[in-house]
Formats: C-alpha cells, sequence, structure tokens
C-alpha cells in the first residue's frame, strides 16, 4: 500500500500539469472574453459583456451558431442510423472478423483528419467520383455541387465520428446476455424484430454515451468545415479562427470560444447528470432489461 | 445473417474506407491533378513530395513534437495511474475525471486558451506554446493506457519479490515497470498518433517557420490540387495501419481508445 507522503509525490505533478496548462489558460480565456474587444487592436483591458451582447444580438452570429447546432444533430442522427448496424454485426461475427472490423471502423481516428479530407475533396468534387459517375450514367448533366456544402461537412463529420459511436454502441452490446436473444427467436422473433425489440433497448446506454461524445466531437471539429464547407465562417470553430487570424479580435473571438466550451462540456456534464439520475448506467440497463 | 443486411453493411464499410482508399489511389495519378481512378499511372509524385521542404521540414517538426510531448507525459501519467489504480480516498473519482477533462474540452478551445495564457505570461517560443499544448492532448490517453495495463497485472508477484527482500523501489523498477511495459509502449503509440496529426490545437500555435506536417497539408490544398499531398496521406496512412496494428497486438485497439 502506498503511504500518504508517496501518494501525494506521485499524484500532485499531474494535477500540476493540467492545472497549468488547462485550467489556468482556460480561466484567462474566459478574462479575455470580458475585456474590451476591437478589430485588429490588441486586446484592452476592463470588463464588458459587450462580446457576449453582441454574440447574441447580431443575426449573422446566431445564425453560425444555429447552423452548427442543427449540423451537429444531424451528424449524430445520421451516425446513430448506421452506427448501430455496424455495432450490431460487429458483436454477432466472430472474435477474429471483429478484430479486423475494429481496425477498418476505427481507421478513420487513426488516419489523419487532414487525409480524409482530401479523400472527400477527390470524392465529391465537381470532378470528383460521385459527379463522374452520374454524369457517366446520364443522371445529371452539370455536376452537382456537393464540395464545399453542407452537405459535405455532414458527410465529412458522419466519417470521423462514427467510430465513437460504434465503440459505445458495441460495448453496450458486448454487456448483454445473448440468451435474451435466443430466446426471442425460439419464441418466433425473427432477425430483424429481435435487432429492434430486444437487442435495440438493451443497449439504450451505448446509445446515449455515444450518442454525447458524437455531438460534443461535432460542435468542435474545425477541419472538416473548414476544408469540406463553403468559404468564410460556416461554423462556430471557423468563426472563432476568423476572429483570431483574419480579425485580430481577440476578446470577441474568446468569447465565442467560451461559448463553445459550454456546449461541449454542457452537453457530456447534462449525460452525467441525467445517468445518475437514473441511477448509473448499470443499473439503467438492469431498469430497461427488465422492461423489455 | 439476412442478404440485406450484409449488404448494408458492405456498404457501410465502402463509405469508411472510402476517403482513404481513394487518397492512395489518387497518389499514383500521373496527371497533375489528384483523380480516382487514375486515367494514367505513375510514382513520380512520391519523390516530388518528398523534395518539397514544406513536407519534410514540417514532418521532422511533427515528429520532434510527439516524441517530446509525449515522453514528457509519461512519468506524470505513470505516477497519476499508480495511485488511482492502487488506492481508494475520496475524491478518487473526481480527480481521475479532472485528468481526464483534457479529452472533453474541444481542442481548438485549448489551442487558444494556450496561445492566450503564454502569451499573457511573456511564453513567446513556438515550440515552448506547441509542447505545452501537446503535452496535454496526449496526456489523457497515456494516463487511461497506463492505468489499464496497472489494473490487468497479477499482484502476486510484486508481492513475491516483497516477501523476497526487495525494497519498494526495486520491485516497481525489477517487476512493475517491465509488466506494463506493453501498456507504456501502447499509450505512447497513440499518444503519438494524436499528437503528430492534430491540427486544431497547433492551429495558433505556430508560426511561418515552424509548421506541422498536417497544417502544412492543410495550407498547400488550400491552394494546390496536384497528388503530391496524396502521396504524402499515402505514407501516413502506412504508418497509421502499422501503428494500428501494433496497438491491436499490443493491448487491443478499442482499450486504448477507451471503447
Amino acid at each position: 500500500m502506498l503511504s500518504l507522503r508517496s501518494r501525494v509525490l506521485l499524484m500532485a505533478p499531474a494535477i500540476i500539469v493540467v492545472t497549468a496548462l488547462l485550467v489556468l489558460p482556460l480561466g484567462y480565456l474566459i478574462r479575455t472574453s470580458f475585456f474590451i474587444g476591437e478589430a485588429g487592436m490588441p486586446p484592452q483591458g476592463g470588463a464588458t459583456i459587450a462580446n457576449y451582447a453582441k454574440l447574441f444580438s447580431d443575426t449573422f452570429y446566431i445564425r453560425i451558431l444555429g447552423k452548427t447546432l442543427w449540423l451537429s444533430f444531424l451528424v449524430t442522427v445520421v451516425a446513430t442510423i448506421i452506427g448501430y448496424p455496424l455495432a450490431n454485426f460487429m458483436w454477432r461475427v466472430s472474435k477474429k472478423w471483429r478484430g479486423i472490423l475494429t481496425i477498418i471502423v476505427m481507421s478513420p481516428l487513426l488516419v489523419s483528419i487532414v487525409v480524409s479530407s482530401y479523400g472527400w475533396l477527390v470524392i465529391l468534387g465537381s470532378t470528383g467520383i460521385i459527379n463522374n459517375s452520374l454524369i457517366w450514367l446520364g443522371i445529371v448533366e452539370i455536376p452537382l455541387k456537393i464540395m464545399f456544402t453542407d452537405i459535405a461537412i455532414v458527410i465529412g463529420l458522419t466519417h470521423i465520428v462514427l467510430p465513437f459511436m460504434v465503440l459505445s454502441i458495441l460495448a453496450a452490446l458486448e454487456r448483454i446476455d445473448p440468451v435474451l436473444a435466443e430466446a426471442a427467436k425460439t419464441l418466433g422473433a425473427n432477425d430483424l424484430r429481435t435487432a429492434w425489440f430486444v437487442t435495440l433497448p438493451l443497449a439504450l446506454p451505448g446509445f446515449l454515451a455515444g450518442t454525447t461524445i458524437v455531438f460534443s466531437l461535432a460542435v468542435s471539429a474545425y477541419v472538416t468545415p473548414a476544408v469540406l464547407g463553403a468559404s468564410g465562417p460556416n461554423f462556430i470553430t471557423t468563426l472563432i479562427f476568423q476572429q483570431f487570424v483574419s480579425l485580430f479580435n481577440w476578446p470577441l473571438g474568446a468569447a465565442i470560444a467560451a461559448m463553445l466550451l459550454v456546449v461541449a462540456i454542457g452537453i457530456v456534464f447534462l449525460y452525467v447528470r441525467l445517468f445518475s439520475r437514473l441511477g448509473g448506467p448499470a443499473v439503467h440497463a438492469q431498469n430497461v432489461a427488465a422492461r423489455a | 445473417m439476412s442478404i440485406s443486411f450484409r449488404l448494408l453493411i458492405a456498404a457501410l464499410i465502402i463509405f469508411i474506407l472510402a476517403p482513404i482508399v481513394v487518397v492512395v489511389f489518387a497518389s499514383f495519378s500521373a496527371t497533375g491533378v489528384a483523380e480516382f481512378p487514375p486515367s494514367e499511372w505513375s510514382t513520380k509524385w512520391y519523390p516530388h513530395a518528398l523534395s518539397q521542404r514544406l513536407f519534410t521540414e514540417s514532418a521532422v517538426t511533427s515528429a520532434w513534437l510527439a516524441l517530446v510531448s509525449t515522453s514528457i507525459g509519461v512519468p506524470f501519467a505513470l505516477g497519476a495511474a499508480l495511485v488511482l489504480v492502487r488506492t481508494r480516498f475520496p475524491g478518487r473519482d473526481a480527480i481521475q475525471t479532472f485528468l481526464l477533462t483534457p479529452l472533453i474540452v474541444p481542442s481548438i478551445v485549448i489551442g487558444l486558451s494556450i496561445l492566450l495564457a503564454f502569451s499573457a505570461a511573456g511564453i513567446r517560443e513556438v515550440p515552448m506554446r506547441l509542447i505545452g499544448a501537446h503535452v496535454l492532448v496526449t496526456f489523457p490517453y497515456l494516463v487511461r493506457t497506463i492505468m489499464a495495463s496497472l489494473t490487468r497485472i497479477d499482484r502476486s508477484v510484486e508481492e513475491a519479490a516483497l516477501t523476497l527482500g526487495a525494497g519498494h523501489f526495486m520491485t516497481f523498477w525489477k517487476i512493475t515497470v517491465p509488466l506494463i511495459r506493453p501498456g507504456i509502449i501502447a499509450g505512447m503509440l497513440f499518444a503519438f498518433i494524436v499528437s503528430f496529426d492534430n491540427v486544431s490545437v497547433s492551429l495558433f500555435l505556430t508560426n511561418v517557420k515552424l509548421n506541422t506536417l498536417p497544417l502544412a497539408i492543410l495550407n498547400y490544398v488550400e491552394y494546390n490540387y496536384d497528388p503530391s499531398v496524396a502521396a504524402i496521406s499515402t505514407m501516413l496512412i502506412a504508418f497509421s495501419l502499422l501503428a494500428a496494428v501494433v496497438l491491436e497486438r499490443l493491448v487491443g485497439l478499442r482499450r486504448v481508445v477507451g471503447g
């Protein structure tokens, strides 16, 4: 057993590192968001809520924030719909296949996001695979504009966040007693009915965890909207970048960043609170199982 | 499993692999534009990409940054993981959550806050800012993998060493560390990838002189459409694939990501 003194000596450095590199800088970011901001000017001191007032009164900012939340919601829905069949399949195949599929499903995480964004550029561009095939098939005459639109952002983001959805659902599926699905089949339910009425409700905690992670990741994504979306600020993250790098309005940029922080952490916090109210994931799963 | 279900899975796997496969094919295109499938084949974009200092210099920057940040994090993560796995005390869960917070804070916000705080503190050197930010974003992965491997080792081996007269430090160094070495290596490898591929954190911290590879690629594709980026990307894909296989063998990929 570790003595109290050695516990402190082992633990303190890690806490100091995270405090120095995360807590204090975040505090300073929030402090900056109350500075008087002027485009192109170095941040001046003082304390004002003008930056936040501007964000919530100017329709330009409200529109981008709304669009970010809407597209992230779409991404979460699509990732849930296509994540479940994948997780269900991985759950049912042999251990060897599950290993191979894990590498495939996780590949968007392991390959640099810059690389996959570039790949989408080649696929979705006006001379890309999709448009060339559509023209060759005679379905369209002029190339469809997919690249540099919101659709491209949703496709690219879904691709990036899918691994988290699949792995969350799979983790929940693996905790299910396989006897339950067998019982459903013995009682005459086919594959689809078993998946929909027995397995799906039992995997609910996985869905909740997955949607939380996916939504939080989607709202904070930068590369996908920057590369695949329309030029100019089209997402909360690209808006922050514009404020900092092009307009040099650090206080306003800091205020937008603080808002993103609240949204991204808020959704995770909400999830944790919701679960503790239901008595924790394990108890919750049992409740669902009892009702199924 | 029905045919339609299998077809659906096949379609989803194509969706997942499509952008990656397309990049590999496009890198062998003989024309000046990245296309799939290439109308003419060539390997000329590989030497072309490797001759551009934009890519080689930033690749070196990214590699040392990832190596330094990951190495700095290991001793801190090891200390914390030992306490978190081996002791129970009030507030333990809170501390664990706290050390993993960098995972849920948007990385663009992390990059910005480091920029602002380091500037305010008078630290303007680009390498310092980058290392600070990358130590932070790789840290949770190190803590998690080292904790996972500490949880799984057989304590009786350590107890045997202690009984046989080895001191606590000796036991730790000669028994515990070798037992968790695969976990530490896997954690470092994954942390290396996280750092090497990072864009959003480095975005605000680099300058014209010192750029990371992902940012250099991002800048390049803004103005160029030639397949040299595809060639660089293919090399990165090969590296990632290799790393994935090593990780799967060492500890299992899902354990690293926390699935």
